[in-house]
């Protein structure tokens, strides 16, 4: 058989196949735009948070203007106790309480330091972080205009009483994702896992299949073929088709959620076709292990969720056991996310993405030698019985 | 009819015990996925994360603030770059997550009073990292200034008390209620077993049938009628044996681990055995669009993938828009680990809890299609 016509044998085998197709192209297509839907408004803000101001005097009405004027918090109600205020955060009407004490006032004019009580549901990151930056921000703030007034008493002047609150401070500049966009963080790293689960599917129900034939003795291109000419036109036509879904990804699909994409097209290009036929060759290597059609969605399925917190952008390497990061390094996905990241979203030189792109080199080799020798195995035993 | 039930239950346990892949399927590889999560989180708090230093004053007063910098458990000095542009090369290969800058001068401008900045370069790419880091930086900066300002203001002052009074005019006691600690580990790792845990429920069930129809055994199988209870025969060793996971999931956390729990028990084992029939109920509607096994597990994989975002655990529901709800409402899971966690950081009253147990049992209602399809088919 020329290659050719294995191709095509193996393109009718792979669009004629249901669960395939429904996979590598409705799957993919979906999650791209299913997957950032729980993201699009990318950050959190107006957490509704209950204010009980046991001080009711003009400063305490004041905080809680501050407080609802920062762009996290909301003040959904004011209550009279804290057991209300408690009640409503029980029954998850309210997010956060902040308790405004008794004598607020006039412990601020007595110079006594007065404490204000913030609380949160710690239970929710996310929602607690949000609590607690507004009212840092607002009470914070509050506190060093009392210090700016209290210098300004001294005769100090405006300009100078400013600077003058505290000796030093510190001056955030954040990169990369200056909005704390949750888009901008999930779904550059979530993209390459779905584009190599969504290639690990297919590719495994396609091996799956095949072996079932051939248990049942059936007969076919994938019997008369020779191992490389089957192993490289499965390659020929998932990487083909994953680079039009990858394109569609890092370029309609960012554009289209608003995601930064710093590299340059070459760049992009060498290191996305590593990752492409890197998968592809793992694909086709556990599609020879799998005995039938249906092992490969399951298997893949499960290890997602593993694979997507191990690969350090939500937990970083430093804090991973060891054990785990050997295992997450068998998948091209490990290596990429990692280096898509590092490119695309920082900005980094391809230098700096060397470490990863020999990894992904590594996968090709050793999964193409692995698939190699079990075809080969295959076809001895069939030519021997 | 109960007859029908137990040889269907009996048949069912003959066939996971015949198959290796059932029997992986329910016990190797659901806690070889649960053991991975646990694993990644092992640690539960963010210790050592690198970050780079340029002191351009390498004065006493700088070197002091390096100093308590370094001693936060979280922030690691890793590196000491000449350079900006070294630097910012670490930042942006991720080999340090921060750089903390130090103007030259620095410390003559604090003896001035010019007030000066430590400019602090923070990667937020990596969201969670950079608020842990943005936090504890923040702090460190701020009580290491406020440091300076007390021992300068003592002598002028002399009353101690006074003097802090005078540095922090209102104080803020931050409580973080319920996961007191804030610990990775208790927030993340059960939303994510659960969520993996699904996965499994709606596999095994799609399995056990679709195996049944592939290999046409689906006609001798519901010969003699009482399909409703042959169905439920069928899928009871699985909900028993996922219910179990779920027991020793909770088990291993909070009587082995030792992880407070402060409601009831009951409550969430009860809503865990309906969120187990919910599933089996939704995985059996997805076979019978069609009774084709490859083509119910796709829809099962997109359905039960994408769950984890949907929980509201990381990213929360209240920022979410319509359609991301609409989804999270159709996911039992949400109902459930949203009660799992309300039991076991607060203990809320039952009564709060009865609307969420509802919902997931109104999910049992898609047995009356499913039923329906069945007998229309194996009863021709």
């Amino acid at each position: 058989m020329s290659f050719f016509e294995v191709l095509k044998s193996e393109a009718k085998a792979v669009f004629s196949d249901v669960a395939i197709v429904l996979t590598i192209i409705g799957g993919v297509v979906l999650y791209a735009f299913l997957y950032p839907q729980p993201y699009i408004k990318e950050s959190v803000s107006e957490i509704k948070v209950s204010v009980v101001d046991l001080d009711k005097t003009q400063l305490s009405r004041k905080v809680i203007f501050e407080l609802n004027s920062t762009p996290t918090i909301d003040v959904y109600r004011v209550d009279l106790s804290i057991k209300d205020a408690k009640e409503a955060l029980l029954s998850g009407v309210v997010k956060g309480v902040v308790v405004i004490p008794a004598d607020f006032n006039k412990d601020i004019l007595l110079n006594k330091s007065p404490t204000v009580f913030v609380g949160g549901n710690a239970g929710y990151f996310l929602i607690f972080g949000g609590v607690v930056e507004g009212a840092m921000k607002s009470v914070l703030s509050l506190g060093a205009s009392f210090k700016v007034a209290n210098l300004l008493k001294q005769q100090i002047p405006m300009g100078e009483a400013k600077e003058l609150y505290s000796p030093y401070s510190a001056d955030f500049i954040e990169l990369f994702n200056p909005q704390n966009s949750y888009t901008q963080y999930v779904i550059p790293a979530v993209f390459v896992l779905i584009l190599q689960q969504t290639m690990l599917i297919g590719l495994g129900i396609l091996g799956g299949g095949i072996n079932e034939r051939i248990k049942k003795g059936e007969r076919g291109y994938f019997s008369e073929a020779s191992p490389l000419q089957l192993i490289f036109s499965k390659v020929t036509i998932f990487v083909f088709v994953f680079f039009i879904h990858l394109m569609f990804y890092f370029g309609f699909s960012f554009e289209f959620f608003g995601i930064l994409h710093l590299a340059n097209l070459q760049n992009l290009l060498i290191f996305s076709t590593l990752f492409l036929f890197a998968s592809a060759f793992f694909g086709i290597f556990i599609g020879l292990l799998f005995g039938s059609r249906e092992i490969a969605t399951p298997v893949v399925l499960f290890s997602s969720l593993p694979l997507v917190f191990s690969a350090g952008f939500v937990w970083p390497l430093e804090a991973l056991p060891e054990f785990i990061r050997y295992i997450s390094l068998l998948f091209p996905s490990t290596p990429a996310i990692d280096g898509f990241l590092k490119i695309n979203q920082m900005g980094a030189d391809f230098s700096s993405v060397l470490i990863q792109c020999r990894v992904l080199i590594l996968h090709i080799c050793v999964y193409f030698t692995l698939s190699y020798v079990l075809l080969y195995i295959q076809r001895r035993r069939r030519v021997v019985s | 009819m109960f007859d029908a039930f137990l040889t269907a239950f009996v048949q069912e346990m003959a066939s996971i015990k015949k198959s290796v892949y059932k029997i992986l399927l329910v016990s190797v590889l659901p806690l070889l996925c649960f053991g991975m999560v646990i694993a990644i989180f092992e640690g539960g708090v963010l210790r050592g994360l690198p970050i780079a230093v340029v002191d351009n004053d390498n004065s006493t007063l700088s070197r002091k603030l390096l100093f308590n910098i370094q001693s936060s458990p979280t922030v690691d000095i890793k590196y000491h770059p000449t350079s900006m542009k070294e630097a910012s090369s670490l930042l942006r290969s991720s080999e340090v997550y921060a750089i903390v800058v130090i103007d030259n001068n620095f410390m003559k401008n604090v003896l001035l009073q010019k007030h000066p900045k430590v400019s602090v370069m923070l990667n937020t790419q990596y969201i969670l990292i950079g608020k842990i880091l943005k936090s504890s930086l923040m702090s460190t900066i701020m009580s290491s200034s406020a440091e300076v300002e007390y021992v300068k203001k003592l002598t002028t002052l002399q009353n101690p008390h006074f003097v802090i009074n005078s540095i922090s005019p209102i104080k803020l006691d931050i409580a973080a209620l319920f996961n007191t600690n804030q610990n990775y580990f208790l927030f993340l790792v059960p939303p994510l077993v659960f969520s993996i845990w699904q996965i499994f429920i709606v596999v095994a069930t799609i399995v056990s049938f679709g195996t049944m129809f592939k290999n046409t055994q689906e006609k001798k199988f519901f010969e003699g009628g009482f399909v409703k209870m042959k169905i439920l025969g069928k899928l009871t060793p699985y909900t028993v044996i996922y219910f179990l996971h779920g027991v020793l999931f909770l088990f291993y956390m909070y009587r082995f681990l030792g992880w407070e729990f402060q409601g009831s028990f009951g409550v969430v084992l009860f809503s865990m055995f309906l969120t187990v029939v919910a599933y089996e109920g939704m995985a059996l509607l997805f076979f019978v669009t069609g009774f084709d096994y490859a083509r119910s597990l796709s829809l099962g994989a997109v359905y039960t993938a994408p769950a984890f975002a949907f929980l509201g655990v990381t990213f929360p529901t209240i920022s979410m828009n319509s359609f991301a709800l609409f989804w999270r409402d159709m996911l039992p899971v949400s109902y459930f680990v949203e009660l799992e966690i309300s039991q076991a950081n607060y203990g809320l009253g039952i009564s709060y809890e009865i609307t969420k147990l509802l919902c997931i049992l109104a999910f049992w209602i898609v047995f009356i299609p499913v039923f329906y399809r069945f007998q229309k088919r194996v009863l021709v």
